[in-house]
């Protein structure tokens, strides 16, 4: 043991030059893959932001016109605007939230916090995965069976709502339950141990904590209902009767919160002059009514998550 | 199955009657806080987790439960605030005396036990909210604060008592997200003893924390049981459980093995897997 003359060479394990080229390749294809990357988000930029000017350099001309945006539209004459379709998809957007958003937040919850985890449960959550990605135009003809012949409420606010309701519920719930279900368990376990309800818990800690996720939800899902149209042909109808805003009958066409009155909203505007209008000024009314529906949809969407950072920055004191 | 019981030579009372001499050594109450008598958990019917855990806990009194990972000692603790209950399938034998009710038997009120048994978790888990709502949502939630003033003293007084008071007094309305992982400890800490507990259990409050924010939490804990809470703390840290307590209980394999003051259980251990443990053969 003691008698080795020799010193021996130290085995070499690692090759230097190996581990050089190794490094290097792997910054290679680190640097390729943030260029590929690079390429392909901003490709996708640059053909949403195209998107988004020529519809609205297209329909400037009319979109920032008062008189398009407040008078009713016109059957053979040009000159026609799009006042009761712009009121119509507001009154509908806001109709469909009030009755879904109530609806999905308490089934999501129920989900999440209260249903024993077994098959019932599970094909529930199936079935609502199967829904949300129902094609529109069969929630349309659904509709038209049981809200509008079914039920007789016509082409009507009602029936449109309800419509989009059914089309906005799984979606909405889904995001919920997501939103809640990202919600670490420890804060729930903190909760129950400081002898706080289950109930208790969802509402003081789970809610504001999912809140701005949920609020995220509400936004794309109501950018989704106020661009629906096939939803909404076969249930709210394709005609705008003229509004009247003096007018509080709730039994009158004219008064614009009758909810058993046929309502044309934006997006199925574009659709009928498009295949049936006569209007000779069709393109014009056409542009100008996507350029007010893209930026309707924009403002909605700035707002909403400007007040969803308020209210989340309120609830969370960060 | 090994079924060597050192606990047992003079039956049911032989942890009482060491706890209490600790207890009497100390010069702090006698009174019991709360007493398991056999308790055991199964999770789905079958697969029992605890067994047969027999333990007596007093009034004023550090309590470590030690044993390597996996050995019961957290699901005993989880016991004690029937935070078992919320795991689904998972069931409690035995029975819990706390203030002359079987609180595993008998019908209670769940609500009202755990805010009368506080719990600190492994993970420091702060709502995320303000620091002064941290402490606040519980005292409010269950009627606790007469008005906003009342409010405010006790928010104070339950930070003050986790020792966390002068770092944030400047700060009460900012995220407690934003405080270290020893100060959001301290105010999981503050929020439970704002409800008055007289048992506070930690499980492993300070296995995410460094060694001064562990020493810190430390302090906190001899300092709560001194106002005459019964803190019981489990953790897989031997020094941590020597530095701290007047009791410990070796759990190995879902049993309690041996249980005594903590001084004699780390320099006379009885039992041969308590002495294989001490001396680090495992863990």
């Amino acid at each position: 043991m003691a008698n080795t003359a020799t010193p021996q060479p130290a085995p070499r394990l690692i090759d230097p030059d190996a581990v050089v080229a190794h490094v290097e390749k792997a910054r290679r294809q680190s640097k390729a893959a943030t260029v590929i990357l690079t390429a392909i988000a901003g490709a996708i930029c640059v053909l949403l932001a195209a998107i988004l000017v020529y519809i609205i350099s297209a329909g400037a001309s009319k979109a920032f016109d008062p008189a398009f945006l407040t008078s009713p539209p016109q059957q053979f004459k040009e000159g026609g605007g799009i006042g009761p379709e712009l009121f119509n998809s507001f009154y509908l957007l806001v109709l469909t939230l009030v009755i879904s958003i109530p609806l999905s937040l308490g089934a999501a919850i129920f989900l999440v916090e209260y249903a024993p985890d077994n098959w019932v449960t599970r094909a529930v959550k199936t079935a609502i995965e199967v829904l949300s990605s129902l094609p529109s135009i069969v929630v349309g003809l659904f509709g038209f069976l049981l809200f509008v012949l079914q039920m007789s409420w016509g082409f009507s606010i009602i029936s449109g709502a309800l419509a989009l309701t059914m089309f906005n519920i799984p979606i909405l719930l889904r995001v919920i339950q997501q939103a809640l279900e990202a919600v670490p368990t420890d804060q729930r376990d903190a909760g129950l141990a400081l002898g706080m309800t289950r109930w208790e818990t969802t509402v003081h800690i789970l809610l504001p904590c999912a809140m701005p996720a949920i609020i995220t939800g509400v936004i794309l899902s109501a950018g989704r209902v106020f661009g629906e149209a096939a939803a909404l042909i076969y249930t709210a109808g394709q005609s705008a009767p003229a509004l009247d805003f003096t007018s509080f009958d709730l039994t009158n066409p004219a008064c614009p919160w009758n909810i058993w009155r046929p309502a044309e909203t934006l997006a199925v505007h574009i659709w009928k002059i498009n295949s049936e209008g006569v209007v000779p000024d069709l393109t014009a009314v056409s542009d100008g009514t996507a350029a007010v529906l893209v930026i309707c949809i924009l403002a909605f969407n700035l707002i909403a998550r400007f007040a969803g950072r308020r209210l989340s920055k309120k609830l969370t004191a960060e | 199955m090994e079924q060597t019981k050192v606990n047992a030579p003079d039956a049911p009372s032989a942890p009482v009657s060491s706890h209490t001499q600790v207890a009497a050594a100390r010069a702090v109450s006698k009174e019991v806080a709360i007493r398991s008598n056999g308790t055991g958990v199964f999770y789905n019917t079958d697969q029992q987790a605890l067994h047969d855990v027999s333990l007596t806990f007093h009034k004023g009194e550090v309590a470590a439960l030690i044993g390597p990972s996996g050995c019961g000692k957290s699901t005993f603790l989880r016991c004690l605030n029937l935070m078992n209950l919320e795991i689904p399938h998972c069931r409690i034998v035995g029975s819990i005396d706390y203030h002359g009710v079987d609180i595993v038997n008998e019908k209670i009120n769940l609500f009202d036990v755990r805010t009368s048994i506080g719990m600190v978790f492994q993970q420091p888990n702060p709502f995320r909210k303000s620091i002064y709502d941290n402490v606040a949502l519980a005292l409010t939630r269950h009627g606790m604060a007469a008005n906003s003033t009342n409010l405010d003293d006790q928010v104070e007084e339950a930070l003050r008592a986790a020792v966390l008071w002068d770092e944030v007094k400047d700060d009460l309305k900012k995220s407690a997200w934003a405080l270290s992982g020893g100060q959001q400890q301290r105010l999981c800490i503050a929020r439970t003893l704002a409800l008055h507990p007289d048992v506070l259990l930690m499980d492993e409050p300070c296995s995410a924390l460094d060694p001064i924010a562990t020493r810190a939490i430390e302090d906190t804990a001899r300092r709560i049981a001194d106002t005459g809470i019964c803190v019981i703390i489990v953790t897989h840290n031997m020094q941590q459980a020597a530095r701290v307590s007047d009791t410990t209980s070796f759990f190995y394999l879902g049993e309690m093995v041996e249980t005594g003051p903590t001084e004699r259980i780390f320099t006379a251990p009885e039992d041969e897997r308590l002495q294989a443990y001490i001396s680090g053969q495992f863990g």
